[in-house]
């Protein structure tokens, strides 16, 4: 479990987030929404420890300031935003990165994580592919198998790890919205934990299990998606009026007025 | 796989060379880099044995190797063959081949500390605090109290240039770095400032030095092995050969913060301690060079890059590769320098530039459709 008690971070002088504390439990999908400049990304990287943070952070109970980079390095894994990359890298050299960098738990099995990772994400055959050549969202996808690999083990030496996920699917097309966020939804399955900044409200619905909303750097709703998507909610922390609806349940017909025609 | 991907593969544009290397391995150059690694051990002894044996003097090695094992006596020919070969190629030799890997892994380092193929030691200041440094000495050096001069004697150009080099870096490091995080892009910015401000006062020097200065300060720009001798080997050797040695540790680190130095410590990197490492070593390789040989340019950003076209940018593979091929470059150029119009010779520096330049400018508009820039 990760946890975070009233975190405050500052990035030059200007507070972005004040005092939240959230809990990322293993075996859920820990969705964080907000829009724009609500703190959703600055928060995520205090807790994987990169932004210096007043409050306590805690992995499995391991305080993260007394942890060392390549100790976390095998507690969790990071995904960030966009990256560019100056160096002609072959797909599988940068997967192969999560494996060789920190230290290496598969030395024996490079080869066959590297493989699985880019089936995981849907880029089986793309190994020998030079990374600059391939598309945004290609190259979303082997960054999340390079992650992926990093912590291949949802849960190791008994402590579940943690995928930290900073929009995922924000590049991608349709289905493979739908292959990464069932990737991290198997990862819960298979006993780790998932911290996911999203921001398709449908697939947050869809597949978190637990969903955090901010606002203004602090946390306005936790819980349940089902229990926190309301419309009132959405209006005070997106500011503009939705209605929140609920696909029947199967085999009920239904009736959609949209679609009407006089 | 599927039909689709396998033909997106393997049928990408790319150099013969990277298509074969794909439809090889997949995306898997360990086999070619561990080989060209090889080659290059062999390549770089065939390239020191060549050095010590040419020449501009018909002085064989191998008679001198002879008269060493079979106890001849020794005649005065013989006697002058040794001191060539003993005392002017060998140290020359084994001093340039030191240089030349480390400007050239200094470059590889620099390159991905930077995250830009074209960055290399002179960025940083390196190349122009070494500058200033002798500068300084060629000109002010004869007002300095006699004592001092004399106690330094031949080690003073070198001492001053290494100085210089390492100062500035230093310097730099202490602007760029707050709290504890050094900003490589302030390091880069500052880096064009304080060289310009090394130039100008190297450029005030130049202005008051006198006739004789001038030309001493003209040579020592341009770069030169001539000159060579095992006081000097001892001197730069070590510090060339520990920063040798220890850079490749930084290897992983370095392939990490190709992906940028967030995702580094994502992957368990000590970035800040990297960084420190790095420019430390770099700064030592360097001003140690150019303090012994002057000004040569290009071998730190020709090397890695030619060596990233075939074995790619592993890093594990890229700076023992590049120190070797920039070691076997540099006695090459220097054998050219020494031959070309011998008995005198031309500065080094004149040829790595003059053959270094126009065939970078080659590979980048060879390259530049597929690299984007």
């Amino acid at each position: 479990m990760i946890t975070a008690r009233n975190l405050t971070v500052s990035l030059s002088g200007k507070t972005i987030v004040h005092g939240v504390s959230l809990e990322a439990r293993a075996g859920e999908l820990t969705a964080i929404v907000g829009p724009n400049g609500s703190g959703k990304t600055t928060m995520m990287k205090a807790i994987a420890g990169e932004l210096p943070s007043k409050g306590e952070i805690a992995i499995n109970g391991h305080a993260l300031a007394a942890l060392e980079p390549w100790q976390l390095a095998v507690k969790r894994a990071v995904l960030p935003q966009a990256a560019t990359i100056a160096f002609p890298f072959t797909v599988r050299e940068i997967v192969r990165l999560g494996l060789t960098v920190g230290p290496n738990r598969h030395a024996e099995r490079i080869d066959a994580i590297t493989a699985e990772a880019l089936a995981a994400v849907d880029l089986a055959g793309f190994a020998g592919r030079f990374y600059q050549e391939l598309s945004g969202g290609e190259q979303q996808r082997v960054q999340l198998a390079r992650v992926l690999s990093q912590i291949w083990e949802p849960v190791l030496d008994g402590e579940p790890c943690f995928l930290m996920l900073d929009e995922p699917v924000s590049a991608l097309d349709i289905r493979h919205q739908l292959t990464i966020m069932t990737l991290a939804r198997r990862y819960c399955a298979g006993g780790g934990g998932v911290i996911a900044v999203m921001h398709d409200l449908n697939l947050t619905a869809m597949f978190a299990d637990h969903m955090v909303m901010m606002k203004s750097g602090r946390i306005e709703h936790a819980g349940p998606p089902a229990k926190v998507m309301t419309d009132d909610a959405m209006e005070a922390v997106f500011g503009c009026r939705m209605r929140i609806n609920g696909v029947p349940a199967t085999g009920v017909p239904f009736v959609l007025p949209h679609t009407a025609s006089a | 796989m599927s039909l689709n991907d396998a033909v997106r593969g393997d049928g990408a544009r790319g150099s013969f060379l990277m298509r074969s290397v794909r439809a090889r391995a997949a995306g898997d150059r360990t086999a070619i880099a561990r080989l060209t690694l090889a080659a290059l051990v062999v390549v770089s002894a065939v390239a020191l044995a060549l050095s010590i044996a040419t020449g501009a003097s018909d002085a064989s090695a191998l008679n001198v190797i002879g008269a060493l094992f079979s106890g001849a006596e020794d005649t005065a020919l013989s006697m002058r063959d040794r001191i060539i070969v003993f005392d002017i190629r060998m140290p020359r030799a084994l001093l340039g081949f030191l240089i030349g890997a480390a400007l050239a892994m200094s470059g590889a380092v620099m390159q991905g500390l930077f995250r830009n193929p074209l960055a290399d030691p002179a960025l940083v200041g390196i190349s122009s605090g070494s500058a200033l440094g002798a500068v300084l000495m060629i000109v002010l050096g004869a007002s300095l109290p006699a004592g001092v001069m004399i106690a330094l004697g031949a080690f003073a150009l070198p001492l001053a240039a290494f100085a210089g080099g390492l100062l500035t870096t230093l310097l730099l490091y202490r602007i760029a770095t707050r709290g504890g995080q050094t900003s490589v892009a302030t390091m880069l910015l500052a880096g064009i400032a304080i060289s310009a401000l090394a130039a100008a006062i190297t450029g005030i020097l130049i202005y008051m030095a006198d006739d004789k200065q001038l030309r001493d300060i003209t040579f020592w720009s341009l770069g030169s092995l001539s000159g060579m001798t095992w006081a000097k080997l001892l001197a730069a050797g070590p510090i060339i050969l520990l920063a040798l040695l220890v850079v490749p540790f930084l290897s992983r680190g370095l392939n990490a913060i190709t992906l940028g130095e967030a995702a580094a410590f994502h992957m368990g990197v000590k970035v800040q301690r990297l960084k420190y490492i790095a420019v430390v070593s770099v700064a030592g390789a360097v001003g140690a060079s150019v303090a012994v040989s002057g000004g040569i340019g290009f071998v730190g950003i020709v090397v890695p890059h030619l060596l990233r076209i075939v074995i790619g940018p592993d890093h594990r593979y890229l700076l023992p590769a590049s120190a070797l091929f920039g070691g076997v470059l540099m006695l090459g150029a220097d054998m050219l320098a020494r031959t070309i119009v011998a008995p005198a010779e031309l500065p080094i520096g004149i040829i790595t530039a003059l053959a270094g330049a126009p065939f970078f400018l080659w590979v980048l508009l060879r390259d530049r459709t597929r690299n984007g820039w």
